[in-house]
């Protein structure tokens, strides 16, 4: 089979994995060789679904043993087969970087015969990378769940990043739907990289020499309305990865119905909003300070499909706002709607020099649409300060309207154009 | 009444103007300064220009505010016209404020230059991704570019760290300069007549495989043309080995 229709086969496979990431890592590039990675990741291109091109992603085989419901690799589905010989995967990701349409490799691969022998032969593709052809760019690699963890050690000293999926979000789910793949073979290999993560680190403080284990960390991938759970349960477990794994990324994959399988939902169209619920979600647990707590409870375990998580906090939190823009601290800036990271940071940096007005909020660049209802300058408001959280629910569902309008609408009315 | 102040339309003319201005003035923050037009009814005194007045001006600030001195590297790179007296009033404030000028978004100048030097910066990082080498015949790799802003400097020092064992030539097409690697050296210069070189025989092989996974990474359930184009303008395409066709 020639490379090309390989190409094909095992990108296509790819594809479903979210990650591209190519940031985290700093590697100066070996002198005679080729590649270095920088540290906030680059976009090469853009593809038709519009997500960003990093890496070459592929699997380096599809030719798989196993047979996990969700996914069209699985052993029982009628698929075309093939595998990559190492050297295609070394001269793809050459060839492909030379002309700067990547930054590295992503490589992945349904299980081969066994854990150990896939694991093996991706290693060996990123070992002859690294010391035979001296690649300096990114490579991230997936670890097989049930390999050994001196190939997992291993493959640590070559990429920059390695993963282990978590593929589902229970282990009830886990054994309904991939019936091979048990729980510790995925937890043990994530700790192990964890604490290889952290020794690392320690090392090379006392020593530049020392190796450095996957410098950009490790993430992981969980498939997201395959399985009942909810986005609590869902959250909750994100908020342990972070904080007991230390995991870099969680990705949120929605799931596309690629098999009709009676132990899978039958999906009309693959949970997009819901996803991207998620991923706003996470955005909060990683860098504004909230926790899933916070964002969720056993009472209401869903995430609004109306609002992103933080509106939906604030608009039960009436009691914390509005906000003073000149006084209150950076934590509690973001917890505003519509101001994130670099908003809060950019005020935080203007006050310095004078105090800010509604209207230089507009002039450093900081949107105020829906932070209006929620903040005043100087005492100062664009908004009448009182309004309730019905009223703001509607003024940011439906834009402005006079108040009269806006109460006598319906409450059974949905978003219009969510979906478009 | 304003003093305004005229230079000779140059970047070093431009710098050396404002080195002048910040030594002079007692307060620079309410001085203009312009390009000379030789215009008969011009007004203003012309500062004359002095290149090692430019360098040591960047270089003091380079000293005072490291951040701010790559601001204004930055926004040069934009040739941008008309926006000298904003310039001036940046480069007071930076000796003033120091790094944290480039917090003080509520002032006018800073939000200019800040603006402005955003723009080229994303263009940079953009075309560190976008930039395509093609292999010809000798070996060696070539890419094209037309870039919004004179982004070629910063560009190929990005690449002689990543492609360092290759020969490579980087070319911008509407302003006819080049740079070029070979064996661990950078240099630059105009070209003043391209023709196309042959390419290797095995370059439309690894093209058209790039085509091919580009097509085949994309989640076909999930086209979205709008959002590929507001990631990847379409004038960038031109160049773009897996948008030929299109
Ligand atoms: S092991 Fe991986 S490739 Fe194989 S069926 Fe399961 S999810 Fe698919």
């Amino acid at each position: 089979m020639d490379t090309q229709v390989k190409l094909q086969i095992l990108s296509g496979a790819a594809r479903y994995d979210a990650s591209c990431a190519s940031s985290g890592s700093k590697r100066e590039g070996p002198s005679c060789g080729t590649g270095n990675t920088s540290t906030i990741g680059i976009c090469h291109s853009w593809a038709d679904d519009g997500r960003c091109i990093s890496l070459l992603k592929i699997l380096l085989s599809n030719d798989c043993i196993y047979d996990c419901a969700y996914c069209v690799n699985r052993s029982t589905n009628p698929v075309e087969r093939a595998s990559f010989t190492a050297r295609e995967v070394i001269d793809l990701t050459l060839e492909f970087y030379r002309r700067n349409y990547i930054e590295g490799l992503f490589l992945s691969s349904a299980v081969m015969q066994s854990p150990d022998h896939t694991m093996e032969r991706m290693v060996r593709v990123a070992e002859a990378l690294r010391t035979e052809e001296q690649f300096g760019g990114y490579i991230h690699m997936k670890i097989i769940p049930g390999c050994s963890s001196e190939l997992v050690r291993k493959a640590g000293l070559y990429a920059d990043r390695i993963s282990v999926n978590i593929e589902l979000p229970s282990q009830a789910s886990l054994q309904r739907l991939a019936p091979q793949k048990h729980k510790h073979a995925i937890l043990e290999p994530m700790a192990l990289i964890g604490r290889e993560i952290a020794t690392s680190l320690v090392e090379r403080k006392a020593s530049r020499h020392a190796p450095r284990f996957a410098p950009a960390g490790q993430s992981t991938q969980m498939i997201i309305g395959a399985s009942p759970e909810n986005d609590f349960q869902i959250l909750r477990l994100s908020q342990g990865l972070y904080k007991k794994m230390n995991l870099k990324r969680v990705y949120y994959s929605a799931y596309v119905p690629v098999t009709a399988d009676n132990r899978l939902p039958a999906l009309a169209a693959p949970p997009l909003l819901r996803e991207h619920r998620l991923y706003q979600a996470d955005w909060l647990l990683r860098f504004y300070g909230f926790s899933a707590e916070e964002i969720l409870s056993d009472e209401a375990p869903h995430l609004d499909e109306s609002f992103d998580p933080k509106t939906a906090w604030a608009l039960r939190h009436p009691e914390f706002f509005p906000v003073e823009i000149n006084r209150a601290d950076y934590a509690t800036l973001l917890r505003v709607p519509g101001i994130g990271v670099l908003s809060a940071k950019r005020i935080v940096a203007a006050r310095r020099f004078s105090s800010i007005t509604p209207e230089g909020l507009k002039k450093i660049g900081v949107v105020i649409k829906r932070a209006k209802y929620f903040i005043i300058c100087s005492g100062r408001s664009s908004e009448k300060p009182d309004h309730s959280p019905t009223v703001i629910r509607h003024r940011l569902l439906l834009g402005e309207g006079d108040e009269a309008t806006v109460s006598a609408l319906p409450e059974q009315l949905v978003l219009p154009g969510l979906f478009a | 009444m304003m003093n305004s102040y005229l230079y000779d339309g140059t970047a070093d003319g431009l710098l050396s103007a404002i080195t002048w201005i910040l030594e002079e003035e007692p307060d620079p923050e309410k001085v203009t300064l312009s390009e000379r037009k030789d215009t008969l009814f011009e007004e203003g005194f012309t500062i004359s220009t002095d290149a090692t007045q430019a360098e040591s001006l960047f270089f003091r600030l380079k000293q005072h505010a490291p951040d701010a001195a790559h601001t204004l590297y930055t926004f040069m790179l934009a040739e941008k016209e008309g926006m000298e007296t904003s310039l001036l009033h940046y480069v007071s404030l930076a000796f003033r404020y120091g790094d944290k000028v480039k917090g003080y978004l509520t002032h006018p100048a800073v939000r200019d230059i800040v603006n402005v030097a955003k723009k080229v910066g994303r263009e940079l990082h953009r075309m560190k991704g976008l930039l395509r080498f093609e292999k010809l015949q000798d070996g060696a790799y070539l890419a094209k570019m037309e870039p919004d802003y004179n982004i070629l400097h910063p560009l190929a020092y990005h690449f002689s760290r990543r492609l360092r064992a290759q020969h490579w030539f980087l070319y911008d097409v509407k302003r006819r300069t080049a740079a070029r690697w070979n064996n661990g050296s950078l240099q630059f210069g105009t070209i003043e007549q391209f023709t196309t070189p042959a390419l290797s025989e095995d370059e439309k092989k690894v093209q058209a495989l790039w085509q091919v996974f580009f097509k085949t990474i994309a989640i076909p359930d999930r086209k979205n043309p709008r959002l590929q184009k507001s990631n990847m303008p379409m004038k960038y395409w031109k160049y773009l080995v897996e948008k030929q066709g299109e």
